[in-house]
């Protein structure tokens, strides 16, 4: 089962909890897509949420893909020397496909 | 005139603050005519600042101020300073952290903490501004 986890708006501090508890590993997955391709804005706060979040599916085996749509999003992730951390796409179509080739490996 | 400009900002430095005071800075540089890029750039810094304050400046049981003063220079830039009056902790000594104050600099032109009474992060940026607003 591929699992999509969308969170849309200003995910930042404000928002730490609500963002924790979305992004949880259930453990029947084959890997997740992490939708962000309706945020407009990010700060560090998620971007340390998500190596948590990747470094326990990666424990787990689980293929995570994170879909980025606004340029801030991007930018703050190159900014924070994380662009090669993530596997991250700006189209939905190859972010899948993505998965589809981890999980059949 | 652009380099009169300045904004004020002082709330309790609780974590649902910082969104009203990022957009506070996103109407002041949107009306002082910065370019909508550099606008993302500075915005995510100053997000950085203000999350590391109420993140760790205070006990979250009895939090205390957050200032933010943001005036334009000479040569089209734009000092923002953000003040609390609680005890700086140096993320980058944490593992697995120090994003923001790494994130800060890599988008400011300068970048200075005083941590003399409390701790101020003087963030100063390259502001050209696309139309004359004000």
């Amino acid at each position: 089962m591929l699992k999509v986890i969308k969170l849309s708006g200003e995910l930042e501090i404000g928002r730490k909890d609500a963002i924790e508890h979305e992004l949880h590993i259930e453990g029947n997955e084959r890997g997740i897509l992490l939708d962000f391709g309706e945020v407009t804005y990010a700060d560090s706060t998620v971007l340390a949420i998500l190596l948590r979040f990747h470094a326990e599916a990666r424990r787990a085996g689980m293929p995570i893909a994170i879909l980025i749509g606004s340029r801030q999003f991007a930018r703050l992730i190159e900014y924070a020397g994380l662009a090669h951390a993530f596997s991250i796409f700006t189209e939905r179509a190859a972010a899948l496909t993505h998965l589809a080739n981890q999980t059949r490996q | 005139m652009i380099g009169q400009s300045e904004l004020r900002i002082n709330c309790v430095a609780r974590a649902a603050a910082a969104r009203p005071m990022r957009h506070a800075v996103a109407c002041f540089l949107a009306a002082t005519g910065v370019a909508a890029d550099t606008a993302d750039d500075i915005l995510t810094a100053v997000g950085e600042a203000l999350a590391n304050v109420m993140e760790h400046a205070y006990d979250p049981a009895c939090p205390s101020d957050v200032e933010l003063h943001a005036r334009f220079q000479e040569h089209a830039r734009l000092a923002i300073d953000v003040f609390d009056r609680g005890q700086f902790v140096r993320r980058d000594a944490r593992p697995g952290r120090g994003f923001g104050l790494r994130i800060v600099r890599a988008i400011a032109r300068e970048v200075s903490i005083d941590t003399h009474d409390g701790t101020r992060l003087r963030m100063v940026f390259d502001a050209p501004v696309a139309q004359a607003v004000l």
